[in-house]
């Protein structure tokens, strides 16, 4: 199990969803993948995706403008 | 007393480097390095794929300024560091260096791949690859028809829409609309990333009946049962497919390449790591930006600008022409602040984009740039925006 942090700070929408894709292409089911973003549309994207890929959202939250969403990755 | 000139080699011969050659010439000793002595109109590719147009092509020593130094030959590293460029057979040292390697098909990140494209090829690799996907477009009968986007980072992001949208009007005008089923997949959360344009390529997707498969990160090809597999889960049968290969950069710069070979680079100054010396440019910058030749054509201007001492920076503008068939097209215009203008398809944008594959060694040669001043300033995004809303 790893902690997979991406790093999408200043990449407007669609750069952050896509820095998570290419995240998820290398992890495996237990990996918590966290992406930070400055782009709100992060927000909605990532749920759409948790959804699609059957992955689990943990916390969304801001903290110095910086959006951080954790994603426990439970199928892959 | 005359001033002996900067030392100023320009890794790669594209767009950007040929344009780049035109603006320092004069004022620099330039000399330009290409493994290969012909230049393609790029674009064209998808007309040769879906129209069975002809290529257009130039020798790039026609494209560039009298006089200049021409090398022909490989460059298998670039040691920023010691100023040092390695190519098959020598080396070079500069006082600025540019880095315009571009960026190709990497057909091997994704297993079956490089079958899929030996058999079918595509609009993103060489004239043969656009011909065989002619070939196959033209024997085609109906079926399932998969087109799209198999990796996030590749170049002309319009492309794959376009490449859709010119197959069903090639498909209507055949009459095998009704037997064919159109899948278009793609790994962004909608049909074309930026939200304004996508309110667009939706709509027309919808009215075409073409299907659209969002979150599709091609994992696997597998020829032999004609299925293409994502990463989230689902597969497609395709009888026909086109798919756009994910890219990758020349990974030549020690230490500032990044995973994909992209050259690791600062977003407004075009400089690579803290080096004032060197710069990229182009489709090989790791840059979240449109790899386009619009890009690497606005970002030589700020490069040679920086070369003469000139704080210029780069906005991250776009301006991608997209062709939506049936003789209608929009571009795609924004930066970095400025989200995408929601400029309606139209026949006048169709005609501009026509006149691009004319007007292309022109633009490349600098003889345009009076005309592309005016053009860009008007078409600035914020300025369009606020009046578009």
């Amino acid at each position: 199990m790893a902690n997979i942090v991406v790093d999408a700070r200043g990449s407007s929408c669609p750069g952050p969803i896509v820095e998570l894709s290419k995240a998820y292409r290398n992890a495996k089911v237990g990996d918590i993948i966290e992406v930070w973003a400055t782009d709100p549309g992060i927000k909605a994207d990532a749920k759409a995706w948790a959804e699609k890929t059957k992955n689990q959202i943990i916390e969304i939250k801001e903290e110095d403008g910086v959006i951080k969403v954790s994603i426990k990755i439970v199928s892959r | 007393m005359e001033v002996e000139k900067k030392k100023l080699v320009i890794v790669g011969c594209g767009d950007g480097g040929i344009m780049l050659s035109h603006h320092t010439f004069k004022d620099f000793d330039v000399t330009i390095i290409d493994k290969s002595t012909m230049h393609y109109f790029q674009p064209w590719q998808l007309h040769i794929a879906f129209a069975g147009a002809k290529e257009k092509k130039i020798e790039k020593k026609k494209l560039l300024p009298r006089g200049i130094n021409f090398i022909n030959k490989e460059v298998k590293s670039v040691d920023l560091a010691n100023r040092k460029i390695i190519f098959d057979g020598g080396e070079l040292s500069y006082e600025y260096v540019v880095i315009d390697t571009g960026s190709t098909g990497d057909y091997s990140k994704i297993p079956g791949h490089q079958e899929l494209f030996n058999e079918f090829g595509d609009t993103h690799s060489d004239t043969a690859g656009a011909e065989r996907l002619w070939s196959k477009v033209r024997s085609f009968s109906g079926g399932d028809a998969v087109i799209g986007i198999s990796y996030p980072t590749y170049k002309c992001p319009p492309s794959p829409n376009e490449a859709v949208f010119l197959f069903e009007e090639y498909l209507r005008k055949h009459k095998l609309k009704d037997k064919t089923k159109i899948t278009f997949i793609t790994p962004f959360p909608r049909a074309y990333p930026a939200e304004p344009i996508n309110e667009f390529v939706e709509k027309a997707m919808k009215e075409r009946d073409i299907n659209i498969i969002t979150f599709f990160d091609v994992e696997s090809i597998d020829t032999k049962n004609k299925t293409i597999s994502s990463i989230e889960g689902d597969t497609v049968h395709y009888d026909f497919a086109a798919l756009v290969p994910p890219h990758k950069g020349a990974g030549i710069v020690k230490d500032f390449s990044d995973d994909d070979g992209f050259v690791k680079t600062d977003r407004f100054k075009l400089n690579i790591g803290n080096y004032d010396d060197a710069f990229c440019m182009g489709d090989a910058t790791n840059i979240q930006t449109s790899k386009s030749a619009v890009t690497a054509h606005i970002e030589s201007g700020v490069i040679s600008d920086r070369l003469r001492g000139i704080d210029s920076k780069f906005d991250g503008r776009t301006n991608c022409p997209f062709e939506f068939g049936y003789h209608k097209a929009t571009f795609v215009i924004s930066s970095y602040t400025e989200p995408a203008v929601k400029l309606k398809p139209s026949t006048t944008n169709y005609i501009m984009k026509l006149g691009m594959k004319y007007m292309a060694w022109q633009v490349l040669k600098g003889n345009m740039d009076w005309f592309f001043k005016i053009y860009f300033s008007i078409t600035d995004p914020a300025k369009l925006n606020k009046k578009i809303k």
